[in-house]
């Protein structure tokens, strides 16, 4: 299973310079095409494509998110973090890393969005995560939701690095 | 295709450059299940009769588990296999970090390697690609050096996950290993020297695909129940009552059935190093070459290798991909390792009391020489305790070290050595390929100060204490492994609760019964290697395996990972199907496992006049006729019968 591009494409280039695969090819203003083997369904090419010319594998047409920066993203619970990395793993495009060390036997590295600018919202790692410690949701929505498991500031503090 | 695989292997010929992705028969998944199994099974069918182990018929493996990337916990292990040239037999090393699901996650189950390269290469392999490339330019450099310099040069959107050698390996030193992620290493059987040969440096893999899983929810729901267990973890006492403990274990002439929480309450507070002291005390670790008591290392100065004192420069605990315990910890500003990770229990020992030295900041830095050279430390450690025994004896002079004093415990002598053996410079060359072969250039009788199984060295688990290591050193097809089975694995296993027919061993039970040889032991031992051999199939951690079965569901995770549920017995009979194929590679490559002999001294012959394994002395040939029954092989020989071969298809 894989997504597919449909003939609403008009060529920008944009889902395949956004894919973490190199699973689309396709010349500038020509129909671009998604390599089934290739393709790991982020649905990246689905947010991002101007043209919702992208249909995910049940074939329903993905909705574009306009501006990347509003995209869901992890925001990681450090309470519920055990530190396995398995998110680290998952994620396509490495933008998930490990916080600093404490400076004794007992701390423990938690996950942290290292790389902000690099997610692309795939949810992969909150998929993956045996504790459920992570939530996708657009930036802004930690800092609005005061019931958020996760500590407050923790986010900025992985945008600062 | 059955889920929880790729059903795809990497094969790559060295000699030629060429690559090829090759699919896998979906009943070697049904008969062998992945990881280890897929890779004995490749490699019975590639490694001709006699090969070099050294040479371009060898085969060297890098095998992911089935439950790895599946969102099961304790399965981020992988495996490195390959005709082993320090034995001569079946080769595998075990290793954790975040490699296992780097391999799976380019596509692959397993990814082998023939022939060999003309000048040194690298692998480096993504979603859509795989390829050799030049590393002449890292060649020479160490593992540290050699990962950074990779992770430079692919500056991709994924970050590589990268194994390689150090110039331990380069050199072909018989007891390198394959290191990964600045110094875990997959040590044992010498494979490093394997992929130096081969003038592999390293594996690059920078994939992330995703691994399809039948029921990914069911999976991470028992994997919830696994790290509540392991989170609960009482406020702690000190490393001294561990210590205490092991004493009281040593006086008392009965012995308790051990339940794996407490060892997981042990290692998730200090790691391994937390049973230093406590094996020390209980007899559990060899001291002076095997030949000394608790009485050579006595409380006061096995304190100077205490517990805390590995903690001290420890900044974070270290886990490994999928793990929920961290048993691993990452040092900085440690004597000769400024920045590293912290030695293991079997390092401390090997480095420690097996040489009687005591001095701790000296095996920081050992540990940090050799993770970064690549050499395997029980078996470096076991090659300087033999040193030391034959200068105490004259076998070898201050003229024959290069001016080294090799008494008992001179930590500054084995520092200096550790660093020959690496370079292969004087004594060093003399000693990099491990005990056996330096007693064979020694001659003059040293052979007898050689601590080993097949020509591995042994681990620090003394088989007079716990007689159930002694048949798993002995007739493994891999010989001299702690991390197959023993008494106290099988207790920590409880694999009865799940498999009726397998024995409850009782709750208190005399010490001296250990030693009897009947039919249960044997039983025993068939089942820690069937399950032992499904867990590396799976790419699950012994540690997490020692919490029992109830409380690792090992089963039922790979129930929900392909869809098919399959009783706890076929599991097993999926082990012991493992235990055949590597069996029948060792019959082919010539090794006979009657040949194989386990040091005298680990047996107990003569036995020792004082300590806590005074008298004891294990009959470990008793057992090998009921231990060859449990898989069908023949009884007299130990090889598999044309039937046993025949209901796995080979």
């Amino acid at each position: 299973m894989a997504y597919t591009i449909t003939d609403l494409c008009i060529g920008c280039g944009l889902c395949k310079m956004v894919c973490p695969v190199d699973a689309i090819t396709g010349k500038p203003r020509k129909d671009h095409l998604i390599v089934p083997v290739r393709c790991i369904e982020c649905g990246a090419c689905g947010r991002i494509c101007p043209a919702e010319a992208v249909k995910d594998p049940e074939g329903k047409v993905c909705r574009r998110v306009r501006f990347r920066h509003r995209w869901e993203r992890p925001h990681i619970s450090e309470a519920v973090c055990i530190g396995c990395a398995i998110c680290i793993q998952s994620c396509p495009v490495s933008c998930l890393g490990l916080s600093e060390p404490g400076g004794s036997i007992d701390s423990v590295r938690k996950a942290v969005l290292q790389f902000p600018e690099h997610c692309i919202a795939c949810a992969f790692c909150a998929a993956d995560c045996p504790v459920d410690a992570i939530r996708m949701a657009p930036p802004e929505a930690a800092e609005a939701a005061p019931t958020d498991a996760a500590p407050p500031g923790e986010p900025p503090r992985s945008d600062e690095k | 295709m059955g889920l929880g695989y790729t059903g795809k292997i990497l094969v790559v010929d060295l000699t030629t450059g060429r690559i090829r992705s090759e699919t896998v028969p979906e009943w070697i998944y049904e008969q062998f299940l992945s990881g280890v199994g897929l890779a004995a099974w490749y490699l019975y069918r590639h490694i001709p009769t006699d090969a070099d182990p050294l040479g371009p018929e060898n085969v060297l493996g890098f095998a992911a588990g089935a439950l790895t990337g599946t969102g099961s916990l304790f399965s981020g292990r992988w495996m490195v296999v390959g005709k082993s040239p320090l034995t001569g037999c079946w080769g595998e090393a075990n290793c954790g970090g975040t490699f296992a699901p780097a391999i799976k996650q380019c596509g692959y189950d397993g990814i082998f390697f023939s022939g060999i390269s003309p000048h040194p290469v690298y692998l480096f392999a993504d979603n859509n690609t795989a390829e050799l490339r030049d590393a002449t330019d890292l060649w020479g450099l160490d593992a540290g050096a050699t990962e950074a310099r990779l992770c430079a040069m692919h500056p991709g959107r994924k970050r590589p996950r990268i194994a390689c050698i150090g110039p331990a390996g380069e050199r072909q030193s018989l007891i390198a290993g394959v290191v990964h992620d600045g110094g875990r290493l997959a040590a044992r059987a010498g494979l490093g020297a394997v992929m130096g040969a081969k003038r592999l440096k390293a594996v690059a893999l920078a994939g992330s695909q995703r691994i399809k899983v039948h029921d990914r929810s069911g999976v991470l729901r028992l994997s919830r129940e696994v790290s509540a267990t392991v989170q609960n973890q009482p406020p702690f006492v000190s490393g001294k009552v561990a210590a205490y403990l092991g004493r009281l274990i040593r006086v008392l002439p009965t012995q308790m059935e051990t339940d794996g929480l407490l060892y997981k309450m042990i290692l998730r507070k200090w790691g391994t190093v937390g049973m230093n002291q406590m094996s020390i005390e209980m007899g559990d670790a060899p001291v002076q070459n095997w030949r000394g008591t608790h009485h050579d290392f006595d409380l006061d100065t096995s304190s100077r290798l205490a517990p805390e004192v590995f903690t001290r420069p420890v900044v974070a605990k270290y886990f490994c991909y999928s793990c929920p315990l961290g048993c691993g910890a990452l040092v900085e500003g440690a004597p000769g390792a400024p920045r590293g990770h912290r030695p293991e229990y079997e390092t401390a020992m090997a480095l420690g009391p097996l040489c009687l030295n005591a001095d701790s900041d000296s095996i920081f830095q050992m540990n940090e020489m050799l993770n970064r050279a690549g050499m395997d430390s029980i078996s470096a450690g076991a090659t300087i305790a033999f040193a030391m025994e034959c200068y105490e004896h004259g076998l070898i002079t201050r003229a024959d070290t290069d001016g080294l004093d090799l008494s008992w415990g001179n930590s500054a002598a084995m520092v200096a050595l550790i660093d020959k053996m690496i370079r292969r410079e004087g004594i060093g060359d003399l000693l990099a390929d491990g005990s056996r072969m330096a007693a064979r250039r020694i001659g003059a009788g040293s052979g007898r100060f050689a601590m080993h199984a097949g020509g591995q060295e042994l681990p620090m688990h003394d088989s007079r204490f716990d007689p159930g290591f002694a048949l798993h050193y002995a007739v493994e097809p891999a010989p001299g492994r702690h991390t197959v089975g023993s008494f106290l694995y099988y207790e920590m296993f409880q694999l009865w609760r799940e498999i009726e027919d397998l024995p409850d061993p009782s709750r208190f039970y005399l010490k001296r019964r250990k030693y009897d040889t009947d039919l249960e032991k044997a039983r025993m031992a068939a089942a820690c290697s069937q399950f032992v051999n499904l867990l590396n199939a799976a790419g699950i951690c012994l540690f997490g395996a020692f919490l029992g079965i109830r409380r690792l569901p090992v089963f039922q995770w790979l129930d929900a990972v392909s869809g098919r549920p399959r009783s706890p017995e076929v599991y097993l009979q999926i082990g012991a199907n493992i235990q055949t194929v590597r069996q029948a590679f060792n019959f082919r490559q010539g090794i006979d496992p009657l040949v194989i002999r386990v040091s005298d001294r680990a047996l107990g012959r003569p036995p020792q006049s004082r300590g806590a394994n005074e008298g004891r002395s294990v009959a470990v040939e008793k057992l090998l006729k009921d231990y060859f029954r449990q898989f069908g092989w023949d009884e007299g020989t130990g090889r598999p019968t044309e039937k046993a071969l025949g209901d796995i298809n080979l």
